[in-house]
């Protein structure tokens, strides 16, 4: 009996190990939309990078995995009685596909001397939209810079330098010191290709990062088509352009409408919207006119056509070596080497919840991660292979939180380490949800050493006990 | 791993050697547990406490180094009290078992240590394979939690049980 109790014992310890192994990692980590919190089910995302350039331009070519194409943005759509906005933010994927599609690319010439090390994360400061904790839109409204002299309206990405303290966004510097970190080159260089606001009009929109997340200067490539006095759209397609007023929902949804049909609302394509006309539940008008977008916003054009195509986009950006606006755009010069941080919005989502690159550096003759081909003529040939960068799903790891003593490298960072000496982009997806759920995990994993601890105390117990009797 | 050896060794073979090793069992386990104290204690000393329990790998660390430590403890204990007599019948091969998971606990742990301090091994990609991804933290659901607590109940009436005297 006594050693069938044994190796009961024996049987019953190892039993639960079993169990332990077959279930950890359960029960703490799920998408709670009250924290903002959707995690993609694909923490990696591959992209390819070429580059390439002549005495005038440069053209970026990326291509990357999307299973849809997700051409459209949010909608007008009239539910019988009145027009309601479809496809609003939502964390994570947006139900009805109503979500553009969108790359993204932060350029620094050395300017910026921690974005070629840590690459976005930089970026992330305190209590930005989209995370547990975000800046409601109304305080960044009323912040004297940010909102009333910036015309931010949310929490938006910015550089730690533009703030006093890393652990209050509001903490601006005064304007007088912003302007000279512009004028030093203390900004970041933001292309932003979006499948529904831009590429219609064949532009990716010129934005940079600095105080905020900010425009160029001139005018963009959409304005909201919504009359808030009327409660509808203020234009409706023209039928006498694209033989329609409006799109069906449904169609929308389903994916019925394709890169080659008309889905945005153009401005040359729309006239002023036409309440008396019999507009039938689900009839539906874009929310954005999209329009031609003018001055330093308007550098950067979509080379050909950027194509969804068997799962994954094609996307040709080019710009001029030199702008002439050298305090909205980083400038291209041959010999020259820039540090690349990239981001993509696939399957819906926007905000926060994208991929993102760890930084590569641009060389332009000269020896660096992506290697520009140069080219003479009008176009690049595109022979030269492409980098193939991993990109990865960020969480909500913020600057402050990486140079705080909640982690392990904050000394690293101080020492000028780069992140990818440590840490890989499988890992840092990784480590990105953990913090989303750091103080339930913290607690779970207590209960487990502390429950493991008791398991080993109770087998041991067991063991000796048995095990003395058979031996007396 | 040199206990793990012995206990390999013993489990095997009544020869000399072996028995010459046992003898040597409870000092080297014993030098081997008050090291494996001290290099927890120093492990904890090396990043803040904070820092530590809010990374994945550091987490993960302390948590096997906790386990380790322990379960050396109970080998310790279980072969200083039941002395030779733990090699008689049957129950070699329930010391070689524990001292393979020991074993293991010990590697996991130490494979943790390394990738904590830059120099990352293939033991983690052989973790990952059997289910487990060392970068996010190692913990089980109320359920499972509740399972352990019951079973360590379980062992310890088992243990009182099956120490009650018999009537013949």
């Amino acid at each position: 009996m006594n050693r069938s109790a044994t190796y009961a014992a024996v049987a019953l310890f190892v039993g639960v190990l079993g169990v332990s192994w077959l279930t950890h990692g359960r029960g703490v980590v799920h998408n709670d939309a009250a924290r903002h919190i959707s995690i993609p089910q694909a923490l990696t995302v591959p992209l390819q990078v070429q580059a390439a350039y002549n005495d005038t331009t440069i053209s970026f070519r990326y291509r990357w995995p999307s299973p849809r194409p997700g051409i459209f943005h949010d909608v007008l759509r009239y539910d019988g009685k009145a027009w309601v906005v479809r496809g609003g933010a939502v964390a994570g994927s947006q139900p009805d596909g109503l979500h553009e599609d969108r790359v993204a690319m932060m350029v620094d010439d050395g300017r910026v001397p921690e974005f070629g090390r840590y690459g976005g994360y930089i970026a992330i400061g305190h209590r930005l939209a989209g995370t547990a904790n975000e800046v409601s839109g109304r305080e960044v409204q009323a912040h004297p810079y940010l909102g009333q002299r910036l015309g931010l309206d949310e929490g938006t990405k910015y550089l730690p330098g533009t703030r006093s303290n890393l652990n209050d966004w509001a903490s601006t510097l005064p304007e007088a010191e912003q302007q000279a970190l512009i004028s030093a080159g203390y900004f970041l260089d933001l292309w932003h290709w979006r499948a529904n606001r831009s590429n219609p009009m064949g532009v990716a929109d010129d934005q940079m990062v600095a105080a905020g997340r900010l425009s160029d200067a001139g005018r963009g490539a959409y304005v909201t088509n919504w009359d808030a006095a009327k409660r509808q759209p203020r234009v409706m397609f023209n039928p006498a352009r694209v033989q329609r007023s409006a799109l069906s929902f449904d169609d929308i949804v389903q994916g019925r409408i394709g890169q080659d049909d008309v889905y945005a609302l153009r401005e040359d394509e729309a006239v002023p919207f036409d309440a008396a006309l019999a507009w039938r539940d689900g009839d539906t008008i874009p929310r954005r006119i999209l329009r031609t977008s003018q001055g330093s916003r308007a550098d950067i054009a979509v080379s050909g056509r950027a194509r969804w195509s068997n799962g994954f986009w094609d996307v040709t950006l080019t710009r001029r070596m030199d702008t002439g606006n050298p305090r909205d755009d980083k400038i291209f010069v041959d010999r020259g080497v820039y540090q690349l941080a990239f981001a993509i919005h696939r399957e819906a989502t926007g905000g926060r919840w994208h991929y993102v690159s760890l930084p590569v550096t641009l060389g332009l003759g000269r020896e660096a991660t992506l290697q520009a081909a140069r080219f003479e003529g009008e176009t690049p040939g595109w022979q030269q292979p492409p980098l193939n960068v991993t990109l990865f799903y960020p969480g909500q790891v913020n600057w402050a939180l990486l140079n705080s003593s909640r982690h392990a490298g904050a000394g690293n960072i101080r020492a000028g380490v780069p992140v990818r000496y440590r840490h890989s982009e499988d890992q840092l997806a990784h480590y990105g949800i953990e913090m989303e759920f750091n103080a339930a995990i913290q607690r779970q994993w207590t209960l487990t050493l502390l429950a493991g601890l008791l398991l080993i105390a109770g087998f041991g117990f067991a063991l000796n006990m048995l095990l003395s009797r058979k031996g007396a | 791993m040199t206990a793990t050896l012995v206990i390999a060794l013993r489990a095997f073979s009544d020869g000399p050697l072996a028995r010459a090793t046992d003898r040597a069992l409870v000092p080297l386990l014993s030098l081997g547990v008050v090291s494996s104290i001290a290099a927890f204690a120093v492990g904890l000393m090396v990043w803040p406490l904070e820092a530590t329990f809010s990374s994945p790998l550091g987490r993960n660390h302390v948590l096997a180094a906790a386990w380790t430590v322990a379960y050396w403890t109970l080998l310790l204990v279980t072969r200083w009290l039941q002395g030779a007599a733990i090699w008689v019948g049957m129950t070699r091969w329930v010391m070689l078992g524990l001292a393979g998971v020991g074993g293991l606990l010990l590697a996991i742990t130490g494979s943790i240590g390394g990738h904590l301090m830059g120099t990352p091994t293939a033991a983690s990609q052989a973790l990952r394979l059997m289910g487990w991804e060392i970068y996010t933290t190692y913990y089980v659901p109320d359920a499972t939690l509740a399972l352990i607590v019951a079973s360590a109940i379980g062992l310890v009436a088992l243990g009182v049980w099956g120490r009650r005297p018999r009537i013949a």
